[in-house]
């Protein structure tokens, strides 16, 4: 009983693929680079795809606004549970794991010591 | 059948008592996971995939190691401490590892002694402190456990938070990770304190872990 918790805990934290979220974040700020907002918005979760825009905007148009642009080569992944952090060399890019893939809850993400990191787009 | 059952009632009460509050803490678990991921717009998830989660896995053996602890501590340290009044202490003349006439080992092993009570060297050792080692070996796994399925979890929850996920060595000093061991240490030793002391001025009538009803407050380990 107490290795199987012991497996199940090793299996829930560590041996886990961070290809699929890392393959997710890459293929957002393509749209983005792109100037495919609606595609790059098809990525986004449903809850953040619904906060970002204001009153009487798109989701398009809201990130068209937030001109995030190209974000350069992915540096790392992780992985833990349901939830993904991916880093590009120009952003960092919080993911969750859906039953139809993984989708971006926070993109344009700066650093902020130990606190929440500041992000232009958040759920 | 009949009369095995009635033999090892003691271990299958608890092992069905076991089982079913396992279960209702899986069911209870899912529920209250899936009531949060409605607030971090999440889905909700399934019992399986909720019983073979990092969060139910730290939670088990949160619990675990605690109690496992408790009784390593309990059964080590009542051969040296004593507690003058309580069923649960040795007389305090008695302190210590017993002579072999007392355990019955070696020469004095009796013939339906176990096998490695007659026998000398290291296998008299080890089952001599068989129960000890066992209870601290499954409390260090325990708490391994908790490490390992703790991190998993508390990384999970920072990537929502949109923070950085720790380390390991971090996380065994964090305190998310010593107030979830400490809460569970000190509701253990508060219960065997109990036991110990309570058991001195109050009983239990038929129970053998306590002493006999009329017996004085100041008799030791008289278990009725």
């Amino acid at each position: 009983m107490l290795l199987a918790v012991l497996s199940t805990a090793l299996i829930a934290g560590c041996a886990v693929d961070a290809t699929a979220p890392a393959r997710t974040a890459e293929r957002f700020h393509a749209a983005l680079a792109a100037h495919q907002e609606d595609a790059a918005c098809a990525l986004l979760s449903q809850q953040t795809a619904e906060k970002l825009p204001d009153p009487g905007q798109t989701c398009a148009d809201a990130l068209r606004e937030l001109k995030l642009g190209a974000a350069g080569p992915i540096t790392s992944a992780r992985v833990w549970g349901d939830d993904a952090q991916v880093r590009l060399a120009g952003d960092t890019v919080f993911l969750h794991r859906y039953s139809g893939g993984w989708r971006v809850t926070a993109a344009s993400c700066r650093p902020r010591g130990d606190r929440p990191y500041d992000c232009g787009v958040e759920n | 059948m009949k009369q095995k059952i009635k033999e090892n009632g003691l271990s299958l009460a608890f092992l069905v008592m076991f089982l079913l509050t396992l279960a209702g803490q899986a069911i209870a678990g899912t529920a209250l996971f899936n009531d949060q991921q409605l607030v971090n717009g999440g889905e909700p998830v399934s019992l399986l995939k909720y019983v073979t989660s990092s969060d139910f896995a730290v939670d088990v053996a949160e619990n675990w190691q605690s109690e496992y602890l408790q009784f390593f501590l309990f059964i080590t340290m009542t051969i040296w401490l004593v507690q003058k009044g309580s069923p649960e202490s040795k007389k305090p003349e008695e302190a210590g590892t017993g002579s072999d006439e007392e355990q019955l080992v070696g020469p004095y092993a009796r013939p339906d002694s176990p096998a490695w009570a007659k026998v000398g060297g290291i296998r008299l050792s080890l089952y001599s402190n068989s129960l000890g080692l066992v209870m601290g070996l499954v409390f260090v796994l325990s708490w391994l456990a908790q490490s390992v399925a703790g991190v998993a979890s508390y990384n999970s929850e920072r990537l929502l938070d949109l923070r950085d996920p720790v380390s390991w060595g971090t996380y065994v000093t964090s305190p998310e990770f010593w107030n979830r061991s400490l809460q569970n240490w000190q509701s253990e030793l508060l219960a065997v304190l109990s036991m110990v002391a309570l058991s001195i001025y109050l009983r239990q009538r038929g129970s053998p872990e306590s002493k006999p009803v009329g017996a004085p407050h100041a008799w030791t380990g008289v278990e009725g």
